[in-house]
Order: structure tokens, then sequence, then C-alpha cells
């Protein structure tokens, strides 16, 4: 018995160690193999996710500067609110958190007490807050932690960058602007966005359970690359120079359609400015204007987002590249171009117009419906003669005329850098059309380019020949702000002859001097160009034809520098050609521009004499001395007072004004203070605006062609009616009549 | 002679015969003692020096015990230090009042070893007395937790069940020396022990504490087994329990039971967010554990210790061992437990007596249950409640116990014949 109970313990302890051992330990050890083998990746993997936090770095966004290194466009620091809503443990707390950010950042409570019940280490609440808003978010931060024992982590700011847009609405359709995750949305901040975003840094740290970085190992820091910046070959004063003409040009005209200009380098292909007026605040881009807004409010309910966003993809459009267009008499000097460049006509060739053409039984008018009679190569272009060109159309013939049309860069994209560029629209894609097309084609009607494709032909025939490649960024710098890139002149092929190409600036220089484009004319800059009104098809829906009054032009004609395209959508003022509506602001903007780029001079006889004079200093000098010095200088003299000794004058010193000019010298302080009205000048010639000036002791500055009655004062830099003081410089614009087209 | 002492003619003749082999300063024993133990047991005769007090002990035992606590306590430091250093500024909280809670077990571990086992033969009825005690004192004491485990003495706490285990284990084992002969029979084997269990399963229902049920069930199914209860009840009581098993199964009871222990088995999947929350500590565990792959991060580079595993000192150190150590650290440490268990079972097989015997086993397969469980509990084979690692869960009752119990084996196994090293 005691033997057995003996043997049975042993053999049972001999079992429950092999139990202990096998079972036990056995099952233990499987069981941790499957895990740590098998199941290792997966628990690894979900072990790390909650271990890392990863917080993106933002990188910089590069800055956008003008070609002369003013900033068009540049990232702030700003800030975003994050919660860590893991640190809020009541709904109590939550609802606090909620209320004090809905009131600080001007939100929905319901929204962030939302976001707040999620267990996270990092729920964004608002991006691109400034810094009075993040003292604000800083202090209730402080107050969390302080009143209620909240985790001074449970709200808190991170970096965060916010574009501004110094120049506001200046270059808006080339700039562009960036949307909330600072993604390039148009222009240049989207068709350069990877450039200009640079890489996001990422800061990966292991994290303890609180999400306090741990304190020694498992970071990474990768940096933030920021942006690189771009210098756009725009030049601010220039692009100023045009949105200031460009805006009067639309109030002046009534054009309900915005205007284009690109100012083009002809050499390099540089656009120096480009406009598509009026633009919008780049600062501001989802507010439309208020009459837009306002149309938009009267519609129904359900009709307005759709309305919104057409009208802002509108407002928003680069119309110099988005749109295209029939670009009418304009285009007389390229298809004069082919005609010569294919020895088909020459100085001497003579056509003739009765005021129509016919072409395969279609009858053709002119805009001078009398005709112009019989006329030269190159007063059929000086009258801008539809009927001659229809006939150079024929000598040139479909097949050249197609081949011309390609090489001038009008059947392809220009590959400028900018997004959103349209295709032409021929009468087909193979270049085949009948006569009555190439008859109407010739004049430049019936098909559509792009300004920009316009602009770009037009340099090859200013820069004898060559299809040069447009291009609105000059340089890219990396962050350091050193030079990553330069973007070089790339000649694409040369279209015509250099010979041509001279006729050509020739004859559009006295074009521009005393043809169809004579508005253009700017006195001292030998300017050449085309004027071209061209009628829109289909006609709106009212009936009434609408029309684009266009001019493009170069200057100086014997060494040409800039191409001008200026270019009116839909002018409902009194005027619609392009030679009223257009060619005067050309020449407004070539006014300023020239003397910008310090072109130099070339005044005729007549010109010199009339020239404006800089004013001297008089002030300080006895009436008598002033009176003397300033007579010397060519002016008339008017003094106000009674005092010996002049202590102010009008103009001040350093104003050109023209010869003969009012110069008042004020002797005393009480009549400083005369004022007189500015008269209205429009509608007058310039022997009449003279009068009415020195009538009223002003000066007048005039830009346009004056040589003849039929030239009257079209606008004024200042408006009638104000009052200013006397000898003030009033800047006139002429505009010559008769000249339609 | 019925009544004419305390104790019960068999406890006295079993003291009698035995008491003396184990008695301290055993030098010059009586001779008819030494003709007996001489004639019974052909024991080795061990000179035993108060100066040399590894004399008699079995070495490796020992040395096990020394090496898993060396291993336990570095674990265990390199475990908890983020959370000592979160909660109290200091890293070493853990470990300074491990080290004096291991010197104190293991200064109370040696003490032990001189003291006759026998000892706790006499106290085995005021043993199971005391474990009643405990377990309804610990209901009586409220908790904010709702979950009552833990007796407060002064500023330590112990967990009630910790000696209830012990208090089983010696209580079994002094019911089996006493009614070795009758362990046949239902009513000194299976009604007993499904009196002791159910009663204390009841009371640890109460606290709760499910894995506690478990030990307590294996430790009282090992000692009736080892005390020779006969097979067939065994099997019926297999049988019951795959019957209630596959009744709970069947009706979805076991489903619910695991939802309501804490979200047994369901630690991965998502169910609820409370749910996700209270197995939150399992989650890490299986994170922990997976993290460590084959080969480990390395000593003292798991990232689960950083506040993600909740007391990673406590129940879920192995967790960090074997994020730490790899599948290769633990199964070193598993190895190390084995022979442990081995030696020490072994070892009491060789006691000078049955009640040794039933103890030193009943002591030995206790670490390898706690071992076993706790490893199921940590990798979500087992509710996640309270069951500590031997040597390497921090805290001073349970470990202060554990060393007490491995003093009684070590006293045991100066009885024991076997090569000692």
């Amino acid at each position: 018995m005691a033997k057995g109970v003996k043997q049975t313990f042993i053999s049972r302890s001999n079992r429950l160690l092999a139990m202990l051992l096998v079972l036990g330990l056995g099952a233990a050890m499987c069981r941790l193999g499957y895990l740590q083998i098998f199941k290792a990746d997966v628990l690894q993997q979900k072990a790390v996710d909650q271990q890392l936090s990863d917080t993106t770095i933002s990188a910089q966004r590069g800055t956008i500067y003008d070609v002369n290194g003013k900033v068009l466009a540049t990232s702030a620091s700003v800030w975003r609110v994050v919660i860590a809503p893991v640190y809020l443990t009541t709904d109590e707390h939550r609802q606090l958190v909620a209320d004090g950010l809905a009131e600080i950042l001007d939100m929905e409570s319901e929204t962030i007490f939302e976001k707040a019940q999620q267990s996270s280490y990092y729920v964004e609440i608002k991006r691109q807050i400034e810094s009075d808003v993040r003292e604000e978010v800083l202090a209730f931060s402080q107050q969390l932690s302080d009143q209620y024992g909240i985790n001074g982590n449970a709200v808190y700011l991170l970096d965060d960058y916010k574009r501004y847009y110094p120049y506001k609405n200046l270059a808006s359709s080339v700039i562009g602007f960036t949307g909330s995750d600072d993604q390039g949305l148009d222009g240049v901040e989207y068709q350069y966005n990877d450039i200009l975003t640079g890489t996001p840094g990422r800061l990966v740290t292991a994290t303890n359970a609180h999400g306090t970085a741990l304190p020694f190992q498992y970071s990474q820091n990768i940096e933030a690359v920021d942006g690189s910046s771009l210098v756009l070959t725009i030049d601010e004063t220039i692009q100023s120079i045009v949105e200031k003409y460009m805006q009067q040009g639309i109030e002046e005209h009534k054009v309900i359609n915005r205007g284009v200009c690109i100012i083009m380098d002809v050499d390099t292909g540089a656009v120096r400015a480009m406009a598509s007026v009026g633009g919008y605040d780049l600062n501001d881009p989802f507010t439309l204007d208020a009459e837009s807004q306002a149309q938009i409010d009267a519609l129904p309910e359900d009709e307005r987002a759709q309305a919104k966003s057409a009208a802002l993809s509108k407002m928003w459009r680069n119309k110099a590249v988005m749109d295209t267009y029939y670009p009418g008499s304009v285009f007389k000097m390229f298809t004069a171009a082919m005609a010569v460049e294919e020895g088909l006509v020459d100085e001497n060739s003579s056509f003739y117009c009765d005021g129509g053409y016919e072409v395969a039984g279609e009858l053709m008018h002119c805009h001078q419906r009398l005709g112009h009679g019989t006329q030269n190569f190159r007063q059929s272009i000086l009258n801008s003669c539809n009927p001659a060109f229809m006939q150079i159309g024929e000598l040139v013939q479909q097949e050249k005329f197609w081949q011309y049309y390609q090489a001038f860069g009008f059947s392809e994209k220009t590959g400028i850098d900018l997004p959103g560029e349209a295709d032409d629209i021929f009468f087909s894609t193979d270049g085949s059309m009948g006569p009555v097309e190439l008859a109407t084609a010739s004049f430049g009607q019936n098909f559509a380019v792009t300004p920009i494709q316009v602009a770009t032909a037009v340099c090859a025939i200013a820069n004898g020949g060559y299809i040069v490649q447009p291009h609105v960024v000059a340089q890219i710098l990396d962050s350091d702000g050193n030079v990553t890139s330069t973007t070089s002149t790339e000649v694409k092929r040369q279209v015509i002859s250099t010979e041509t190409a001279d006729l050509l600036c020739d004859i559009l220089e006295e074009n521009s001097t005393s043809g169809s484009g004579k508005n253009s004319y700017v006195p001292g800059y030998r300017v050449a160009g085309k004027t071209g009104t061209s009628e829109k098809k289909p006609a709106s829906e009212d009936g009434i034809e609408d029309y684009i009054a266009s001019f493009c032009g170069f200057a100086p004609a014997n060494d040409p520098e800039v191409v001008c395209l200026v270019f009116f959508d839909t002018p409902k003022g009194n005027a619609y050609y392009g030679s009223q509506v257009a060619a005067p602001v050309f020449a407004q903007i070539m006014s300023e521009v020239m003397p910008y780029l310090q072109v130099a001079t070339d005044y005729t006889e007549d010109e010199l004499a009339a020239l404006d004079k800089t004013a001297g200093t008089y002030m300080g000098m006895t009436v008598s001395e002033a009176t003397a010095a300033a007579e010397e200088d060519g002016y008339t003299v008017t003094v106000k007072g009674g005092g010996e000794t002049v202590l102010d004058q009008e103009p001040a010193a350093g104003t050109t004004i023209p010869q003969g000019g009012n110069v008042v010298l004020y002797t005393d302080t009480e009549s400083a203070t005369l004022q007189v009205e500015v008269p209205d000048f429009t509608g007058y010639d310039i022997m009449n605006v003279n009068w009415l000036a020195s009538n009223s002791e002003l000066n007048i500055s005039i830009t346009g062609v004056t040589d003849n009655a039929m030239c009257v004062a079209s606008s004024q830099s200042i408006a009638p009616g104000t009052m200013v003081s006397p000898g003030t410089v009033v800047k006139v614009t002429f505009t010559g009549s008769g000249v339609s087209d | 002679m019925k009544h004419g002492s305390s104790l019960h003619a068999p406890d006295r003749e079993y003291l009698r015969r035995y008491s003396a082999q184990a008695a301290t300063g055993g030098g010059a024993k009586a001779p008819s003692e030494k003709r007996e133990s001489m004639a019974k047991t052909r024991r080795k005769k061990n000179k035993f020096h108060l100066m040399s007090i590894g004399l008699g002990l079995d070495m490796p035992f020992c040395l096990l015990i020394l090496v898993l606590l060396t291993i336990g306590i570095i674990m265990m430091f390199s475990a908890s230090y983020p959370l000592a250093y979160t909660e109290d500024g200091d890293s070493y909280y853990y470990l300074k009042r491990q080290l004096i809670f291991a010197v104190v077990g293991v200064a109370l571990m040696i003490g032990l070893s001189y003291v006759n086992y026998h000892t706790f033969y006499k106290l085995a009825k005021v043993l199971i007395v005391v474990s009643y005690a405990v377990l309804i004192v610990v209901l009586l004491i409220p908790s904010k937790t709702g979950i009552q485990r833990w007796i407060g003495v002064g500023p330590f706490t112990i967990q009630a069940s910790e000696i209830t285990k012990f208090c089983m284990i010696v209580f079994l084992a002094y019911w089996g020396t006493k009614y070795y002969d009758k362990m046949k029979y239902i009513k000194y084997s299976l009604v007993p022990g499904i009196i002791l269990f159910g009663s204390t399963a009841v009371l640890l229902i109460m606290e709760p504490h499910y894995s506690c049920i478990v030990i307590v069930f294996l430790l009282t199914l090992i000692m009736l087994y080892l005390g020779g209860m006969p097979g067939k009840y065994f099997v019926a009581i297999g049988i019951f329990v795959g019957v209630c098993f596959v009744i709970a199964l069947s009706t979805g009871l076991l489903g619910y039971a695991m939802t309501r222990m804490d979200g047994w088995g369901q630690a991965l999947i998502y169910t609820t967010e409370e749910m996700w929350q209270t197995t939150w500590q399992t989650r890490n565990s299986l994170y922990a554990i997976g993290s460590g792959g084959l080969w480990g991060l390395g000593l003292g580079q798991s990232r689960q210790k950083y506040l993600y595993l909740p007391e990673p000192q406590n129940d879920f150190v192995f967790a960090i061992v074997c994020e730490e150590l790899g599948l290769i650290g633990a199964g070193f440490i598993l190895l190390l437990f084995g022979l442990l268990i081995w030696r020490g079972i072994t070892m009491s097989q060789r006691a000078g007596d049955t009640f040794g015997k039933l103890l030193g086993c009943g002591l030995t397969a206790q670490v390898g249950l706690q071992v076993v469980l706790n490893i199921l509990v940590i990798t979500d084979w087992l509710p996640n409640t309270g069951i500590s690692l031997p040597f390497f869960s921090y805290g001073g009752s349970s470990l202060i116990m554990l060393l007490a119990q491995m003093g009684i084996v070590l006293s045991i196994s100066r009885t024991a014949r076997i090569e000692k090293v």
C-alpha cells in the first residue's frame, strides 16, 4: 500500500513535471513564437503607428520677384491652430475648448466640439491665423491649463505660411494665387507650383503615450526644403503703366469684356508686362467685384453657386493666353510679309479698291465704302485696305498662306510658361480653305488666334524675322538666393528674311506716323504698328455686332525693343475702331514705357520746337529775376501776389511742361491758395486746347497726334471741373478722327 | 488516545517519525532517529554548520532562484523607469524598492530554509482559516475601482490571493499526507477538494480575480493528484469542465464572459470604444511582444514602456522583456524557469517525507503555473487579471512571499536525497 502510494506519487509528480514543462511552458513558448515571429510585422507596425508622431514641417513657398527684384508674391509666417483631443477627457472640457476657440477663431462651436471627440494628438482647427489671433489662442491655452487643469498641449499652434501679394491687382492673371493648402491655383503660381512649393519636411519623433517626444531616441528630422523663388520677366513699373492706361481705356470706351495688353522684348521673347484688365486682388481672389456680386445676388438661390463660379473663372481668366480672337487688320502685316518674302509684291505693286472686292461671287466691302482707288503696296497697308489684301492673299494662295501661318506660330501654342494656353481656330486642321476663306483670312477675319501668338509673331517682324519663345520667368533662385536656372532666349526659327522685316518695319512706322495707325504716334519715339478692328462672331444676342479693337506695334522702328499689343474686347462707347480705341492707349503706354526703357529720343524739328521743357527753380529769386529766368527758359510767366520775392512756383522745379507753358510765381502766401478750374479739353483741337489752357493758367502735356484739325483731344489726366493750382500740368491725349480700322 | 491530544493520531505518528530529520542543528542525532532515518531514507549525510548556509541546500535550485531574481530585477527596472520618471520624477523608484524587497525576501528565504518545514504541517489548519479570513476581509475593504484584491498593511498592500494560494498548498499537502491512505475514497479526496476550491472560488469571484481561480483550481487538482486521488475522479472533473465549456460555447456564454472579463481575447479587435480602452493594456502588451520579434530591440530599447503599456513593472513586465530581448531572450528565461521547475520537483520527489514531497512539488508547481498563466495573460489567452510573474513583477508582498516559499522548498531540499552541487 505504502509502496503503491509512493510509486503513484513518483509517476504522478513526473507527469506533473512533464505537463508543466511541455504543456505549460511549451504552450507559452508557442504563443510567444507565434506572436514574435508570425505576427511580429503586423504588431510592430501597429506599435510604430502609435509610437511615431509624424509632424509635417511646412516648407516656405518661394517668392515671386519682378525683373528688378520687387516682391510680387511672398509667403509670410502665420500659424495654424491644432488641438489634441486626447487630453480632453470629458465633454465639459471639450465644450470649453470648442466655445473658447469658436469665439477666438470666429468658427462654429459645434464643428470644433465634433472634432474634439476624436482620440488623437493632431486635429487641425484653423489655418493661417495672424499673430494677433495667435496671442489670443496662446492666452486661451494658458487659461485652460491654469483654470481647468487641461494639459497645455491640448490646444497648440504650429507654423504655417500665408501668401501675400503686395501689389494686389497688379499682373493678377500672370501671377495667379494659391489655395488654402498653399498650392498654386492659377498663373505662375500654378505653372511653377512644384518649384515654388519646395519639399515639406517631416519631423518623425517617437513619442510616449502622452504625445511628448521621447528624450533621446527615434527622432528623425527631415528638413523642409524651402521652395525656389522666381524672377519674372515682368517689370512692375511697365506693368503698372500698362494697367493704368488699360483701365482708363476700358472706362473711356465702356469696354465690357476687359482688355489685354502684352509688352514683349522683341529679341528675347521676355514678357515685360501682361495684363488682363481689370484684374482682381490676389490677396482675396474669391471675392467678385461689387457689380458682379450684385448680379449674382439677384439670381435665384440655386443658380448662384454656378453663376459665382462662372464669374470667378471669368475674372481669373488670363485673356492674353486663354482667349482667341479674330486678329483683324493687325494680321495684314503678316499677309504683307508673306507676299514680300515670296517676292509676289514689291513697293510698286498696285492694288485697286472701289470699296469692295468680289471673291467667288461674294462681294466683300472695304471699311472705306468709297474705295481707296489705286494704291501701291505701301499705301494699301497705310489705308488698311481690305480689297487690296484680298488681292494680296490671292497672290499668296492657300498653300503658302498656310505655310506662313504655321511658320509665324499661329497653328501651335506658343508654349509660354503660363497655364491654359488656347489653341488657334483655323478653317481646317490641314490648312485647306476655299477662296472666300482665304480672302477673309488675308485681312485677319474668320479665324481666331491668341493675343500671345500675335505678339510673338509681331516680334518676328520687329526683330528681323525670328520667332522667339515667349516666357514670363527669367530666373529660378534657390532658397538661398542663388540662381539655379536662367531662361535663355530660344529662337525657334526664322520665318521671314531680315530685308522683308525691315521693309515692313519701315511701312509700319509710316503707318503709325501718318497712316491708319497714326493715333499710336508718340513724339520722339519711332513707333510702328498696325490697327485692327475685328468683328466678334457670333454677334451677341441683341444682334448688335460686337468688336474687338486692337493695336499691335513696336518701337523704336529702326531698332525695335518692345512689341506692345493692346486689345479691348467689346468696347461699347462711341468708338470701336482699333485706331480710335486701342491705338491711343498704345501711344499713352509707349510714351511712358519708352523713357523708362531709356530709349534714345529722335524728334523731328517741329517736335523739338514744341518739346516740353523742364521747369527751373525760381523760388528765392526776386520777381524780376525770376520772371527773366522763366522767360529765358521759354515760359509765359504769371505773377501772383504783391511780394518782391518768389515764395513758391507752379509747376514745381523739375516738372516738364510744353514750351510756352505757364509758370506761376507766388510772392505771398495768400495767393498760393488760389485755385483754378480744369476745363473740359475733350473734343477740341490742339490750338483750342492750348488757348483753353493758357486761359485757365494751366499747362498741358500732349500725347497722340496733333498734326491737323482732325485730331482732337480725347481724354485728359485731370477730370474737368477739378480745382487745381494754376500752372498744374494736365496731360491731354489727342486722337485723330477720320481713321477707321 | 483519540482525543487525548490536540493532534490526531496520524499527525502525532507522522511528526514523531519525521520531525527530527529536518530539525535544526542536526549535528548529533538521537541514535533511534539516526537509525530510523538511515533505514528509511538512506539519506546522504550532511554536516550542517551555522556559518555554512549552503550546506544541505540544493545549490542548483538556489542558484536558479538567484539568477532569475537578478534578471528579473534588471528587466523590471528596464521596464519601469520611464513610468517611474513620469510619475515620481525618479527613474529608480521601483528599482530601489524592489531591491529592498529582494534583500528582505532573500534573507527570509535563507531564514526559512533553516526552519523545519513541518512547522507548516502543524499550522496547516490555522493557515486555511487565515486564507478564508483574508479573502473575506478583502471584500470588506472599500475599493475605488470596484476590484477588491488587496489588503493594506501599513505602507504595503498584500494581494489576498497570494496568501490563499500558499495556504491552499500547505493545507492540501497536509491533507494528502494525513490521509495518504484514504485518498482513494471520494469523501477524503474529491469532496474536500470541491468544498475547498468551491468556497475559495466563490470568494475570488466576488473580488473578482478570475485568473487566481484558475490557479487555485489547478493547484487543487495538482495537490489532489499528487496526493493520490484516483484517476477516475479526474476523468469526471475533466468531463464536467468539458461539458461546461461546450455549454458556455454553444449558448454564447463564453463570448459574453470573455467580454465581461476585461475583454479577454479581444485586444486587437475594435468593438466599442469602452472595450478598446479596457483592452488597452493587453493590446499594448501584444504590440510590445510582437515588436520584439526574434532578436528583440535590445536591452533598454523598449518603446512600449514609454507609457503605452500601463504598469509595465507589474504583471506585464514580461511583455517588455519580450520586446527588448526578443523570442530568444524570452525563451532563455523560460528555459531558466523550466530548469527551476524541473529541479524543484525532482528534488521534492526525493524529499524526506510525504509532506515535504507534496509541499515542495506544490510550491514549485505554483511558480510554474504562475509563469505559464502570466504569459498566457500577457498574450491575451487568459483574462487580464493580476497574475504576477515570479521574480520579475514588481511588488513587495508577492516577491517576499515568493522568496519565502522558495525558502520552504530549500528547507525541504536539506532533507532531499539528491546530488547537491
